[in-house]
């Protein structure tokens, strides 16, 4: 299977990477590129004026309005893939006719079926793809594998994890224009369990190996045409665990505090990612910026956005891909992972139909 | 002028239903209360405009805009007791298309179920009009719906990001254009329009955080202000335009207190509450981060580039 996947190492120092779409998460991409070593940033593509410029005094040295004028004109190893997702097919199609590699945003695609053609279409062009999963790559995700796996609780019959943000319409006061084509279902294939339960999804198989899942139930707090909350029950046949699952757009959220809770309940006691995440931000900060002006002078690494974890965590998953993509290795959260996050979403989905029509069709009780 | 009537919602049901229908239920004693008084104001109208706080989508269990439940209960009482037809207004502006706001708020279900009118003031013929404010006149660009029906302003309690009282005034001004400055257009466009009535939404209020307050008033537009304006814990003086709106000698207003509500409580509960700060991040980590970055060379988050 690795060997349809070529290094890029020996054909230059530098891999040449480009960035497609520089909203938001795509502008943390982007940086986290421009701070990688071995890696050279040629251009960045997005449709809005201002992100592009946002993009240019980053430092990125070619923009353009247009993802596959850039693809076209630009000799690239990697892409990212930061676009809405309705784009995520075209511009992987796009990216593979020129034999580019892909990182791409997660929900890699709108549906299983989507994916099924992205995958396939990578597979004939010889291109990786890997998928932005970030939760797994937080230290406190991280510690609370290393704990389960140092068998600290012992068995874990029962865990739970809950993911909240205030989605794209924010919270007050309102001085953004939101977006709309997050809230449009055509365009993103879903609500939460698509912007933040494949992520949990993710996380949870990384823990407990393969999940199936048993019931889901979808929430709507306004009237928007996709869910902004998502209840899953989960099973884990491996280490025998049933999971719930809770992710939701509806809660304001004030960064840098973010809202996700892992807790295992193991046998002899609980584990918990609170209890493995970084120092309080100032002291963060503090020892971050230290580290950083010290590694001006000496050989020590300079860390990328230091003092958040969160963003910290899309840096190291961008490295992590990009050490794949020189070594000729798969990607370690390659398109099948991101693929399989989508089909657990999908039949979370199918069963929350099922809950809705099954109460619609309640017989009436007559006296 | 200066008095207000005060109805507190039916305790019973307390705590947020998403149901709008239950929501409604529960308001219309409280909210056919406060209307009741103002009744030979209103039975001449062939048509009533209702202008809530509906600048943006945020959830009304917040009290950071109007619940359509209040709206809803206006409009059913207009059309019970007086048979007149209801529009609901509001203005798309350069953030988001009130048709969005309406549709992601429910407005556009309710309006159906309650027969109202669905109004963008962005897409209808506008009047220039001009008014007295702080001395010298200003110039409006009035939207004709709020010029040519009896004007219903349905505010909620809470702060604006500035920290004054959101409040009736404000709410019209946000229906209409002009240069002026801010304070100024509250005070002109309150003469301009001169909202037949005002009726404060206070079942949920925002201070530093959502309360349930379980209260509704009415009265002009200023005297509701102005009582709003002591709930949330500030000095009319110290409102530009409530001073100007409600000099000294029509001060204080009086609250008819039907139902006896513990209003001192209320004041302390959301005294000097303000709305959550502008940016994503909080200013003081902002700030520590920006410094941080500019002594470390470390990248900066995009929310902190705005």
């Amino acid at each position: 299977m690795l060997s349809q996947f070529r290094s890029r190492a020996s054909d230059s120092g530098a891999l040449s990477v480009g960035v497609l779409g520089v909203g938001n998460i795509g502008t943390v991409h982007l940086k986290s590129a421009l701070a990688m070593p071995d890696v050279a940033v040629v251009a960045a593509a997005d449709a809005v004026p201002e992100n592009r410029e946002r993009a240019e005094r980053a430092g990125v040295e070619r923009t353009y309005d247009d993802y596959a004028a850039l693809l076209a004109a630009e000799d690239l190893d990697v892409a990212v893939v930061a676009l809405p997702p309705f784009l995520h097919a075209e511009a992987v199609e796009r990216a593979a006719e020129h034999g580019v590699d892909v990182f791409v945003e997660k929900p890699l695609a709108r549906s299983t079926e989507e994916a099924d053609r992205m995958l396939e279409t990578a597979t004939q062009a010889g291109i990786a793809v890997g998928v932005d999963h970030t939760l797994r790559y937080q230290p406190d995700m991280v510690g609370v594998k290393s704990a389960y796996e140092d068998g600290s609780v012992g068995h874990v019959p029962y865990a739970s994890i809950t993911r909240l943000n205030d989605g794209p319409l924010g919270r007050p006061p309102a001085d953004a224009a939101p977006p709309s084509w997050p809230l449009d279902s055509d365009a993103v294939g879903g609500g939460s369990l698509l912007e933040l339960g494949v992520h949990c999804f993710d996380v949870l198989e990384w823990l407990f190996g393969e999940l199936e899942v048993r019931a889901a139930t979808t929430g709507h707090t306004l009237d928007i045409d996709v869910e902004d909350a998502a209840t899953v029950l989960l099973r884990a046949p491996e280490t025998g665990t049933t999971v719930t699952l809770h992710c939701g757009s509806y809660q304001w959220e004030e960064l840098p505090e973010v809202n996700t809770r892992l807790r295992l309940e193991g046998i002899t006691g609980t584990i918990t990612n609170q209890e493995h995440l970084p120092e309080h931000f100032y002291a963060s900060a503090a020892r971050a910026a230290l580290e950083n002006v010290a590694s001006r002078v000496g050989a020590a690494d300079r860390t990328v956005f230091g003092p958040t974890f969160y963003l910290q965590a899309h840096y190291d998953a961008l490295a992590d891909f990009v050490g794949a993509i020189r070594n000729g290795e798969e990607p370690p959260v390659s398109g099948r992972d991101g693929r399989r996050s989508l089909a657990l979403a999908e039949r979370a989905y199918d069963l929350a139909a099922e809950t809705t029509a099954t109460e619609i069709e309640l017989p009436e009780v007559r006296p | 002028m200066n008095a207000v009537r005060l109805a507190a919602v039916d305790r019973d049901g307390r705590g947020w239903r998403p149901d709008v229908d239950t929501r409604r239920a529960r308001l219309e004693d409280a909210v056919g209360t406060v209307l009741a008084p103002h009744r030979d104001r209103l039975e001449d109208a062939d048509r009533v405009a209702i202008a809530p706080d509906a600048h943006y989508p945020f959830h009304p269990s917040t009290g950071v805009v109007t619940d359509p439940a209040v709206v809803g209960a206006v409009a059913a009482w207009l059309d019970r007791e007086l048979g007149a037809d209801v529009a609901v207004l509001g203005r798309s502006d350069d953030r988001i298309a009130f048709e969005r706001t309406a549709s992601y708020l429910g407005y556009d279900r309710l309006a159906e179920r309650v027969g109202a009118a669905l109004v963008d003031l962005a897409d209808v013929p506008k009047r220039n009009e001009y008014r007295s404010a702080g001395g010298r006149s200003v110039a409006l660009s009035v939207p004709e719906p709020l010029l040519e029906s009896p004007t219903i302003v349905v505010p909620t309690l809470r702060p604006t990001a500035e920290g004054m009282v959101a409040g009736a005034t404000r709410t019209l001004a946000r229906l209409v254009r002009s240069t002026a400055e801010p304070e100024r257009i509250a005070i002109a466009v309150t003469r301009a329009v001169e909202p037949v009535l005002a009726v404060l939404d206070g079942v949920v209020a925002y201070g530093d955080d959502p309360a349930a307050v379980d209260a509704v008033l009415s009265g002009s537009a200023p005297a509701v202000d102005a009582v709003a304006t002591s709930l949330l814990g500030r000095a009319i003086g110290d409102d530009e335009a409530l001073s100007e709106l409600v000099p000294e000698s029509t001060r204080p207003v009086a609250v008819e207190n039907l139902d006896e509500l513990d209003l001192d409580a209320v004041r302390e509960r959301l005294s000097g509450g303000r709305l959550p700060p502008s940016e994503d991040t909080h200013p003081a980590v902002s700030t520590a981060y920006r410094l941080y970055a500019a002594t470390s060379g470390d990248a900066v988050p995009p929310q902190l580039e705005r």
